[in-house]
């Protein structure tokens, strides 16, 4: 019994940073710009998928992760700069572009990379298990792996926002837009930086999702559903709502796969039903 | 447009009488499509409600049409219950399940009612595709048979299918355009258009909007009873998000304001469905284009083109009519920033 919750719990764990990963950039690009990027998913499976190419390739699962969140990066960025800006300041609309894109994009995987399901090969060296003492539990290496990565991506994304000039104009952009803008700071260019940032991250999250889990079709809105959720749970533009409800989302999705599998994901209408009903605009969320 | 009220009524006749007629004119495969024009209008009809009168996109309107779809499905294959419980206790579950999450979104507004609908939905899909001890997940429950009805076997014959379901169709459309021409549609829009002003007017708002998202429920689960019985068969497919995407565009293509634009823009996108399930399996590919390609430039839809077309007409040729000119595009008419 405690060997399923330990599992769980570092299952859970792993499902957590990933979707803060995802959701980091899309609350950031909601806040600057008041869009929901409802792409978001199909840019972490989209993603996964080159990541799978590219291994096959080169076999370097390095250049997996970095050609994976480049790629996204490029197509966030075309997608911005194309689609997207044709619709500014009408956020409906610019929301459901995003939407139509998701599909498109979505149908294109299916047609290059087949139905089938896939996962990207585990890196040799990672290859193998690892019995923690004490409760001799045996894990595999590389799921610790990803989650000590996946922590590393949070730690140098926050000591970006924190640390660096861009980081410091895209927090001040969510706080306060007009001040921004008005002390001449060039806000199209912080747009398109956001949202390449936020494709990047959905790249990567993809490949190191697609190494530990399966990708297969309809990954991209069970990704984009359960972000969303962290969201709606941790409160729009707040990025330490988004780890907590990434934390809550994670967990209850990873027990509830254990131990409830028909119920699975559809056991997250409580979370979302009791926070919506106490905190209309999730727990750290601002009144918009 | 100038019409005088008997001219109207004349062609509200006609056109009726033309419809009664369609299984004794028309080729069997005209009746199908007619049936599943009219259910999924009916879907179609409940988005563009909420869009038109709350200017509010819902993605989770498949939802309430799956629901009683399901428990209709549930009811007859596994209880054998007989015919008028099931599609009742099929609507009624989702006009509940309506109030229930009516409570959770009715406060939202804008992209945030979009996002929040749009996961309530896939909760519902992801029950349907999960929860395979009652569901049989995502193969879903076939041998579905359509009632008797004063002893005429709508299974059997399309026809009587035809107007069976007819007769509800036209007590919908009745329904909502009743609904729209009362006092209740009246204070909808003034919601719509100025909320504070009609919260200081003293109307309970929220009380009207979350009405208004349970009627469009109702109407969605009043289609998917049509849908149940006319395929015979109920998958996740129903509540997915490719249907309530569909159904969006659906309302997109015919004009998301008006009833008429609905139905429109539900035999658009059906028959285009039909003409490219023999040419190609990229139906979804060409979907999100045309998707992608109506809201970035024909936002107000094949109902708002024609009715630009007539004003137009109107104005040159008669010297009245209103041009639309000074509404906007933006087919949501959204005015909270």
């Amino acid at each position: 019994m405690s060997l399923l919750v330990i599992m769980s719990l570092l299952n859970g764990l792993t499902l957590a940073a990933l979707l803060f990963i995802t959701a980091s950039g899309l609350t950031l690009s909601f806040s600057l710009m008041r869009v929901v990027n409802l792409t978001h998913g199909a840019l972490y499976m989209a993603g996964g998928f080159i990541g799978v190419s590219v291994i096959k390739v080169t076999g370097s699962w390095l250049l997996a992760l970095l050609a994976g969140g480049s790629v996204m990066a490029i197509l966030a960025l075309l997608e911005e700069k194309f689609l997207l800006r044709w619709a500014r300041g009408n956020d409906l609309i610019e929301t459901l572009i995003s939407l139509s894109v998701a599909i498109i994009i979505g149908d294109l995987v299916l047609v290059i990379w087949g139905g089938y399901p896939k996962s990207i090969e585990i890196p040799a060296m990672l290859n193998g298990v690892l019995t923690i003492p004490l409760i001799n539990l045996v894990y595999p290496i590389f799921r610790i792996f990803m989650l000590g990565l996946s922590v590393l991506i949070i730690v140098a994304l926050w000591l970006f926002l924190k640390k660096t000039n861009l980081g410091v104009t895209i927090r001040a952009g969510v706080d306060n837009f007009e001040m921004v803008s008005a002390l001449g700071i060039n806000v199209r260019r912080l747009f398109t930086v956001v949202f390449c940032l936020s494709g990047f991250l959905a790249g990567v999250a993809g490949v190191v999702g697609g190494t530990s889990m399966m990708l297969v079709v309809g990954e991209d809105w069970r990704i984009l559903t359960l972000t969303l959720i962290v969201i709606i749970i941790g409160g729009m533009g707040s990025l330490g709502g988004t780890i907590v409800g990434a934390l809550i989302t994670g967990l209850i999705y990873s027990f509830a796969t254990a131990y409830i599998p028909e119920f699975s994901l559809f056991i997250l209408f409580l979370p979302v039903a009791i926070i919506l009903s106490i905190r209309p605009h999730g727990l750290f969320g601002a009144k918009a | 447009m100038q019409f005088s009220n008997i001219s109207k009524i004349a062609v509200v006749l006609v056109s009726l009488a033309l419809l009664i007629a369609v299984p004794w004119i028309a080729s069997d495969y005209f009746v199908m499509m007619c049936i599943r024009v009219m259910y999924f209008g009916m879907l179609t009809l409940s988005l563009c409600f909420l869009a038109g009168e709350l200017g509010v996109v819902s993605l989770m309107q498949a939802s309430f049409f799956g629901i009683s779809g399901y428990f209709i499905a549930i009811m007859q294959t596994r209880y054998q219950i007989p015919f008028p419980i099931p599609p009742l206790v099929g609507i009624g579950v989702a006009v509940l399940f309506a109030a229930l999450t009516g409570l959770l979104v009715i406060r939202a507004r804008g992209i945030y009612f979009l996002m929040l609908t749009l996961v309530l939905g896939q909760l519902v899909w992801a029950l349907a595709s999960q929860w395979a001890s009652v569901t049989r997940g995502d193969s879903g429950i076939t041998d579905i048979f359509a009632p008797v009805i004063f002893g005429i076997s709508t299974e059997k014959s399309k026809g009587a299918f035809y107007l069976f379901e007819l007769f509800f169709f036209c007590a919908v459309i009745y329904f909502l355009a009743a609904l729209k021409r009362s006092p209740f549609g009246l204070m909808l829009r003034g919601i719509r258009d100025s909320e504070s002003r009609m919260a200081m007017l003293g109307y309970p708002v929220s009380l009207l909007r979350y009405m208004a998202f349970i009627f469009a429920a109702f109407v969605a689960s009043i289609g998917g009873v049509f849908f149940a019985y006319f395929t015979g068969l109920i998958n996740p497919h129903s509540v997915s998000l490719t249907t309530n995407v569909e159904t969006l565009l659906s309302g997109i293509l015919g004009g998301i304001q008006t009833l008429f634009g609905a139905i429109l823009g539900t035999a658009i996108l059906k028959i285009l469905d039909l003409v490219l399930s023999g040419i190609t399996q990229r139906y979804l590919l060409i979907m999100g284009v045309l998707f992608l390609i109506t809201i970035m430039f024909a936002p107000r839809g094949a109902a708002g083109a024609l009715k630009r077309l007539w004003d137009g007409f109107a104005s040159r040729t008669l010297g009245s009519g209103s041009p639309a000119g000074g509404v906007s595009d933006d087919p949501f008419y959204e005015d909270t920033k």
